[in-house]
């Protein structure tokens, strides 16, 4: 069996820092999503993962941005990298990191719900038959994508996968599920055309993409639920998850 | 009632000869014992890089060597995987043929479509289509084996006129079945004649409702062959005399097996489309901690067939009373038990839990359609 032999301590440098775990649940109205998974090399799947999670077969990164139109913090975009696992039997997604383009959102993403979230330059570019994203950290590019030839899907056909946030909480460090709902208005598939990928600017230069995996772009309401549970990074999901 | 062994031939890290050839052996001593004890059919499933889960890549050379060393049990090709670029509808029905030459008229062919992107990917394979590649190998096959010379148009592949050889011993041809991994494929197969084969566990009160709406369907289907009505199963089975201690062993191979399980990638997971609607995961039954099962109070979900013999035999009529003709056992993961533990367990299913259901008069005979 697979297990996440990353050094949970490593995990904890940078992680934001969350002072309670009962964020209230949060909706954000007629979100642009775009979802996109791609194959990783699999040498270092382990090392990549804390002890509590299990790589999936073939590993498997993705990111995923959010075009917030309206907020409390005003309007923003967010990208995160994660890596796809499991905890437990359950699939999951490890929070590398990821860029905001507003700080006031990024600060309270991280406070409230474990984000590790830094300032950067997101833009996306949509049109009918092309998607683009560019996302720079310190004035580089860290990621450019465009998706081309768009094909309808069914609002259902795709799956969302709740996120491990690494923070510091009132716990101490701990893996933090965000359980996000997405209420799909409409939704497309186009490959992935990933032109720049600087994995050591994420965080996690291990990450090595090695296939292209279709993405979902689309529109909605994403919901953040409340926080329901914590796990410890050092043991397995069965023995380290705690309800908050 | 009938019962089965099923065979994925999980296998232990660190993966070398020794390690592998000892799975593919155990499970052969397995299916010997299952043979003379009087288990009714063998299945191996058809997996590719599933690394630790399954290594049965290859069920048709696995399933010939069970075919050799046996005489009576039934030999389910559980199941080829039919997708284009994965194998050609006639090679399956070359194959099949075979098999069911060599056993004497033993096979049971199952066919499916792979759930995880970790197979589809690796063959490069079109989640979208392969529905539509199952839909036309299945309906194709029964006339390759049933027509001296065959030919066929499709839109997964097409063939000019010819004798696809050999043919089956059994006539019209070995029983067909499709696996059923999420809800509605159940009507797939009813509409199409094909048995229904459980290969993810699915809690009674859902096996009830699929069965019953399988049965409604196939009387109105438009058969691809002859007709198979069965409805299989797919448990997990150690039995002891100590209830305390079939818990134990038990629930210890089946948490493995989920863990291997768990760490697939589900085609839907990696790939959005309306091919693959559910997560193809098998665990224990969703959404039952117990019930009124004796070996709740050890962990042993409802309706799973870990337990002492009376606990076993309850487990089983449970699945029989929502109309389910065949039980199909798992009874080892990555040889977490010791093949001494599972062949013991074997015997002890045969001589204790097997009489129950002979001898209730509701074993409805041979098997073949």
């Amino acid at each position: 069996m697979l297990i996440g032999t990353g050094e949970p301590e490593a995990l904890s440098k940078g992680a934001p820092n969350m002072v309670s775990l009962d964020a209230e649940g949060t909706t954000f109205r007629d979100v642009v999503f775009v979802q996109s998974l791609f194959e990783i090399r699999s040498e270092g799947m382990c090392e990549m993962l804390p002890p509590a999670l299990h790589p999936t077969l073939p590993p498997v990164a993705g990111f995923s941005l959010f075009e917030v139109s309206d907020s409390e913090w005003g309007p923003f975009r967010l990208v995160q990298l994660r890596i796809e696992c499991r905890s437990g039997l359950r699939p999951r997604g490890l929070l590398v990191s990821a860029v905001t383009d507003n700080e006031a959102a990024g600060k309270a993403l991280g406070n409230q719900y474990g984000f590790r979230v830094r300032r950067g330059e997101v833009e996306l570019a949509r049109a009918y038959d092309e998607t683009r994203i560019r996302v720079g950290i310190a004035g580089r590019d860290s990621l450019c994508a465009s998706f081309r030839g768009p094909t309808r899907i069914g609002e259902g056909d795709m799956q969302f996968v709740s996120s491990l946030h690494p923070a510091n909480t009132p716990r101490g460090f701990r893996l933090v599920q965000l359980d996000a709902r997405y209420a799909v208005h409409r939704a497309e598939r186009a490959p992935l055309d990933l032109e720049t990928f600087d994995a050591a600017a994420w965080g996690e230069p291990r990450i090595v993409p090695s296939l292209c995996l279709p993405a979902v772009i689309g529109r909605g309401d994403v919901t953040f639920d409340p926080l329901r549970f914590v796990c410890r990074s050092d043991v397995m999901a069965f023995e380290g998850t705690e309800p908050v | 009632m009938k019962f089965g062994i099923f065979h994925e031939l999980a296998t232990p890290r660190p993966f070398t000869a020794d390690s592998e050839s000892t799975v593919i052996h155990n499970a052969l001593e397995q299916v010997r014992v299952a043979d003379e004890v009087g288990f009714d059919t063998v299945w191996a499933v058809e997996h590719h890089f599933l690394e630790g889960y399954s290594h049965s890549s290859a069920p048709e050379v696995f399933l010939t060597a069970c075919a050799a060393q046996t005489e009576r049990i039934r030999i389910g090709h559980g199941a080829v995987v039919c997708v284009r670029e994965i194998n050609h509808p006639i090679r399956v029905a070359e194959r099949a043929a075979m098999l069911d030459v060599i056993s004497h008229g033993r096979l049971e062919f199952g066919t499916a479509r792979s759930s995880t992107w970790t197979e589809l990917g690796g063959f490069e394979a079109d989640p979208d289509r392969t529905k539509q590649d199952w839909d036309e190998f299945v309906r194709a096959i029964p006339g390759m084996w049933t027509q001296e010379r065959f030919s066929w148009k499709g839109n997964c592949f097409s063939m000019p006129e010819r004798a696809v050889l050999p043919k089956p011993v059994q006539k019209p041809h070995p029983p067909m079945w499709v696996t059923v991994t999420s809800a509605g494929t159940e009507l797939d197969a009813a509409e199409r004649g094909l048995g229904c084969l459980g290969v993810a566990t699915a809690s009674l009160s859902e096996q009830e409702r699929r069965t019953k709406e399988y049965h409604r369907r196939i009387q109105q289907s438009n058969p691809v062959g002859a007709v198979n009505d069965r409805v299989a199963t797919l448990n997990f089975m150690y039995c002891h005399e100590d209830l305390k201690t079939a818990a134990t062993r038990g629930m210890s191979f089946l948490g493995m097996f989920g863990l291997l399980n768990s760490h697939l990638l589900f085609t839907r997971e990696a790939y959005p489309t309306t091919g693959y609607q559910s997560l193809g995961g098998l665990s224990a039954p969703a959404g039952s901690k117990g019930g009124g099962n004796p070996g709740a109070a050890y962990g042993v979900p409802e309706g799973v067939c870990i337990g002492d013999p009376s606990a076993v035999i309850d487990a089983i009529k449970r699945w029989e009373s929502v109309g389910v003709d065949q039980v199909n056992f798992l009874v080892n993961a990555c040889e977490i038990l010791p093949q001494e533990q599972v062949l013991e367990s074997l015997r002890l299913f045969a001589r204790e839990v097997i009489p129950a259901f002979r001898e209730s008069g509701t074993d409805a005979g041979a098997s073949a359609c």
